[in-house]
């Protein structure tokens, strides 16, 4: 018990300072290569990349200490790598292991049905036990709290 | 020494199962600047694929020191490898590696606006770089994607690549698969058995903290139990009366994985445990979650839990939306004041707009949206179909939060 206590207080002070730090660094050079941007297709385009940005900063700042973070960065290059000679045959292959994957995970039923769409919800869950699975969600929530807060007192800063 | 040959062999047989060279080089240079078996145990089981290949993309990295535009997808791995240095507190390489990463990481996203086209995939993907250290690199975390679900002796051949990666977790359940396998096997010699493997890694690592060995034998009781569960439910024909070890508390859990018991002993065994570490996170979700103090049930809870992840994602959804029309003047010094600002003044800002500090944890977000005239200026000039479906979108939690303000 006290093993997963210390899972869950993994100083989020530092994430956050990590995060805050990394996304204020991308979002510095985000507005340096596209400072003028009043086309509504421009302003959703940043809204994109701001939301990219914000999501690699804090699987980088998460590090690959946690399932969901790593799943994070892997999915980041694996966009990346989407578009290579390899692209094709690595989507397929990736998608039948993770068919392959799911039929052999043992997914109690037992009033856990719902654990499929949390699965979704969180990045990298669909390969995990309810177990693990819970773990993952209780340090997501903990990150994406600290994302939230950061993002917003950017936003407050600038817009008062 | 013991543990370099252990870290080198670890290393060479990720090196050889990726077939990149530069990966066992880089490893043994790791592998001597740090215990090997630290690093293995560091991340959860089986993360030493996500270790080599950050390891061999963390070399690159610490030669360039600018990250050069040919190294953006590395500098995503960067990070986590000397995350994973300064998790074990060895310092000097640790710090050594961990700024270049840091620089490195972000130059990956400013690559995109650079290119200016449409389509943000394709930005992303331009450069993306067709190395095979990376494709082969991103292979192995399949492997052990798979590795960590399976711990089954059907995966034990798929292991024997990964098992010396994999060596504390994998290495306690494909062993003990092995031997749930065989007829007969008494409880003292098997726990003797598995004790002295894992004494072997342990003492591979004896510099590692506590902490990272209870975490390993968390993570080695959770695999055996996932294959404990497996194994009570295929192997009923192997019945042995070991039910006595039914009330073992929580350090002989591997007592109680190991005799196979009864069919229905083992499969109760391990349900009971399984159960008891399911309720035990549901509790700290409780914690976490705001307002779910209250209920009872799974179900429920889970509920709450889904809905609130959501929330949470639409309400970074929504800010980076307000970002990407807000501001686009970010000089450096502002960056500066910006981050004390940011981590420090929170309780300030919380103020000026009306939130308490204690509710500045706890749902916020609809509290924003009366309030924000601010909102209102950027919202009202470009007029966005997305911005409609954001906005939609984030009127969605307002109902069930007001049942969480009781």
């Amino acid at each position: 018990m006290m093993t997963s206590r210390q899972h869950l207080t993994t100083n989020p002070s530092s994430i956050k300072t990590r995060f805050a730090y990394l996304f204020l660094r991308n979002l510095k050079r985000l507005n340096k290569y596209r400072p003028t941007s009043s086309s509504s297709r421009a302003v959703y385009q940043r809204y994109g990349m701001i939301k990219f940005a914000a999501d690699a900063s804090m699987a980088s700042a998460v590090g690959s200490r946690r399932a969901w973070s790593r799943a994070t960065l892997l999915k980041i290059r694996n966009r990346a790598l989407n578009c290579t000679f390899l692209k094709r045959r690595r989507i397929h292959a990736l998608r039948r292991r993770r068919a392959e994957r799911k039929s052999r995970n043992p997914r109690q039923e037992c009033a856990f049905g719902q654990a499929n769409e949390l699965r979704r919800l969180v990045p990298g869950g669909e390969v995990m036990d309810i177990c693990n699975l819970l773990d993952e969600t209780a340090h997501y929530i903990k990150c994406l709290n600290t994302q939230v807060q950061v993002m917003r007192n950017i936003v407050d800063f600038y817009s008062s | 020494m013991g543990t370099e040959d252990n870290g080198d062999m670890g290393f060479q047989h990720r090196g050889s199962s990726s077939g990149m060279n530069p990966i066992s080089v880089s490893g043994k240079i790791l592998g001597r600047a740090m215990s090997s078996g630290a690093i293995i145990k560091s991340t959860n089981g089986a993360d030493p694929f996500f270790g080599s290949g950050w390891d061999s993309l963390s070399m690159s990295q610490s030669e360039n020191f600018g990250g050069s535009s040919m190294v953006p997808l590395t500098d995503v791995a960067n990070p986590p490898f000397p995350l994973l240095l300064t998790n074990q507190a060895i310092d000097s390489s640790s710090h050594l590696v961990h700024y270049p990463s840091d620089l490195g990481l972000v130059d990956m996203v400013p690559k995109l606006p650079s290119f200016g086209s449409g389509n943000f995939s394709e930005m992303v993907s331009s450069f993306g770089l067709p190395e095979s250290g990376q494709i082969t690199n991103s292979g192995c975390p399949i492997n052990y994607l798979r590795n960590r679900e399976g711990g089954t002796a059907n995966t034990s051949t798929n292991n024997a690549d990964c098992q010396e990666n994999c060596q504390v977790s994998e290495e306690g359940s494909s062993p003990n698969g092995r031997r749930k396998r065989r007829a007969s096997n008494s409880p003292s010699p098997m726990n003797t058995n598995k004790n002295a493997e894992r004494e072997q890694h342990k003492e591979s690592s004896k510099d590692s903290s506590e902490c990272l060995k209870e975490q390993e034998e968390k993570k080695q009781k959770i695999e055996q139990n996932i294959s404990a569960n497996l194994r009570g439910k295929q192997t009923s024909k192997q019945a042995k009366d070991n039910s006595n070890s039914g009330e073992a508390p929580k350090e002989n859990y591997i007592h109680v994985r190991a005799k196979r018991g009864q069919a229905t002993n083992s499969h109760s065994l391990a349900e009971r445990v399984r159960r008891e570490r399911i309720s035990e996170r549901m509790r700290l979700l409780q914690e976490l979650v705001p307002g779910c103090n209250k209920i009872t049930g799974k179900a429920v809870m889970l509920d709450e839990i889904i809905n609130y992840v959501q929330s949470l994602q639409q309400q970074v959804e929504f800010l980076s939306m307000k970002l990407a029309t807000v501001n686009p003047e970010l000089n450096d010094d502002i960056e500066r004041i910006l981050t004390k600002d940011i981590l420090h003044s929170r309780g300030s800002n919380a103020a000026i707009f009306g939130f308490g500090p204690g509710l500045s944890s706890s749902y916020p977000f609809p509290q924003g949206i009366p309030q924000g005239t601010s909102l209102s200026i950027p919202f009202t000039t470009p007029p966005l179909n997305p911005m409609a479906q954001v906005a939609s979108r984030c009127h969605y939690p307002a109902p069930s939060l007001s049942s969480f303000e009781d």
